[in-house]
């Protein structure tokens, strides 16, 4: 029964993230507009939260289970506050990052100058590190989750990481093809907020160690 | 040889995405010319425009008649040379597309039909000082603007350096004081660059498409901000699917009046968009004489004959949707194939 709401949740989590990036570049061309400095920049942020994600997580599984509901309450509180900030206020961080960094137009020569570049990299550590950080973290915590009901690990692994990936190619497409097409940005900014919150707390109840089978300690 | 609709670009387009983005991180592709960046030899710009862009060198051109394909950081481009006919070409999901035909032996002749109906401004700002191109293409209009308004300023920003090497070393465009151009995104530079223009001309597609973050109502905005008090927003579209419904909407909602010319067995449609009410513009009977405002142009452009190009506008653009930065579908509605025969003129 738990492997039924196990393996949505995984698939939940890797269109959040991927889907996520299509969505920053939306919010961001605005600002920065769409040149390869911009998705350079976006690409690399998102690469980043997936590797400290992924580290953080395999930190958390190897915490004593008595410690470690604590530690992902406060990476999934602290991944949806950061979402809530990105989904409520990222114009008017935006606007004040392009305003600091690119106040006129005798600035903003060549793409690949540093105030466009420190603008830029800002931007997508200050909106999208941190939710994606938050959310990539849960990989590791599903592998060990799933090790610990008898999987051999590298299986666990590899069919973690298998079906997030899977969850990551929706991602892209429902969110091109499907959501930006029909949906106001703001809207499913907030759709981001409310599904990221709703599948986390899931999450963390489901990841709870079972009565008798705390492992790994 | 195939017909082609006559476009310009700019721009990678949101919807590619992260492919499109590692595949030019990546360099993939064909040749690809080995750029070592360099400056280019113009002369100093008003202090309040970008310093001088850097833009690679390329090799000479071969001699006598040639093809050559450029794949550069946003575009995939063929220059070809037929006497002193240069095309250049850039090719998209749909083919390839005229960006710029220009006779560099006569630099007032206009050859694209849309590059002539650009001047159709001259009907309601005939003495413009300032101009902002966005999208260089070829520089074809350039060399025209040059000749018809000499102490005016034209302004361009582009965001390829490569098209404008391909400008200076294949189609004999020489950057002036008088002709600047910013290497740079169009939305950066009109969101931040602080001059007023008489004509503003949108020309900024990739292949066949514009970037979905120029097709906004904020960028419209941005763009009528930097309009002097008569001056004429240009935009070229393209007729055929329900993004051009959208984009006319969405010029609706920004521009005070809205007049559409089509020039004949091109695929666009140029639209003109003025900030004021009065004087009306949209009655062609109380327009300008052709003769007396297009004095100062060329015979490649007939004003008296783009005067017939105009069009109402149509009335599916009443139902269309309003672009903006919250909800921009723009790829979505430029796949969406509209019938034209509905279009109610």
């Amino acid at each position: 029964m738990a492997l039924l709401l196990f393996y949505p949740l995984v698939i939940v989590l890797g269109i959040l993230s991927m889907g996520f990036q299509m969505l920053a570049s939306r919010l961001i061309n605005p600002h920065f507009g769409s040149t390869i400095v911009e998705w350079s920049w976006l690409i690399t942020t998102f690469l980043t939260a997936f590797s400290v994600g992924s580290v953080l997580g395999g930190w958390v599984s190897s915490q004593p289970a008595t410690r470690r509901g604590g530690w992902q309450v406060a990476i999934a509180v602290t991944g949806v506050v950061s979402l809530a900030v990105t989904a409520f206020f990222s114009k008017r961080m935006l606007d004040a990052i392009e305003l600091h960094f690119i106040p006129d137009v005798a600035q903003m020569n060549d793409q690949g100058g540093a105030g466009m570049n420190a603008a830029v990299l800002l931007s997508c550590l200050a909106l999208f590190f941190v939710p994606v950080t938050a959310l990539s973290s849960f990989g590791p915590q599903c592998v060990g989750w799933l090790a610990a009901r008898g999987t051999a690990p590298g299986k666990a692994s590899g069919v973690v990481y298998g079906v997030s990936t899977l969850g990551n190619i929706a991602g892209v497409m429902l969110t091109t093809f499907v959501l930006i097409p029909h949906f106001p940005l703001s809207q499913l900014m907030r759709g981001w907020l409310a599904v990221a919150t709703v599948s986390l707390a899931a999450l963390i109840v489901l990841l709870r160690p079972a009565a008798g089978k705390i492992s790994p300690s | 040889m195939k017909k082609l609709p006559s476009i310009r670009f700019t721009f990678l387009p949101a919807r590619t995405g992260v492919l499109a983005a590692v595949l030019a991180l990546t360099g993939c592709g064909k040749q690809e010319i080995q750029a070592q960046p360099t400056r280019v030899a113009v002369p100093p710009a008003p202090a309040a425009a970008p310093a001088t862009p850097a833009v690679p060198t390329l090799p000479p051109p071969p001699k006598g008649d040639y093809v050559e394909n450029f794949d550069t950081t946003y575009n995939n481009i063929t220059v070809q040379r037929d006497g002193t006919r240069v095309e250049l070409r850039a090719r998209s999901r749909r083919g390839e597309f005229y960006e710029s035909v220009v006779d560099v032996a006569d630099p007032t002749k206009l050859i694209l039909q849309y590059s002539r109906t650009v001047y159709a401004a001259a009907f309601f700002q005939p003495e413009p000082k300032r101009a902002l191109i966005i999208g260089l293409g070829g520089a074809g209009i350039h060399r025209l603007f040059a000749q018809a308004y000499p102490d005016a300023l034209l302004q361009t920003v582009e965001l390829d350096p490569m098209v404008l090497a391909l400008c200076q070393s294949r189609l004999e465009f020489k950057p002036t004081a008088k002709t600047p151009v910013a290497i740079m995104d169009g939305r950066m530079f009109v969101k931040r660059d602080t001059n007023k223009y008489d004509w503003i001309l949108l020309d900024a597609f990739r292949g066949g498409y514009v970037p979905a973050h120029l097709k906004t109502e904020e960028f419209l905005r941005e763009c009528a901000a930097r309009l002097n008090d008569h001056g004429v927003f240009i935009n070229n579209l393209h007729e055929g699917t329900e993004l051009f419904y959208a984009d006319i909407k969405t010029m609706q909602k920004v521009f005070a009046q809205v007049v559409l010319f089509n020039p004949p067995d091109s695929g666009n449609v140029m639209a003109f968009g003025v900030t004021y009410q009065t004087p009306a513009i949209t009655d062609p009977a109380k327009w300008p004489d052709p003769e007396v405002v297009g004095k100062r142009l060329f015979a490649s452009v007939d004003l008296a004959a783009i005067k017939t190009e105009h069009i109402p506008i149509p009335k599916e653009a009443a139902a269309a949707q309003v672009i903006t930065d919250d909800f921009n579908p723009a790829e979505l509605l430029n796949i969406i194939k509209t019938n034209n025969e509905a279009k109610g003129r």
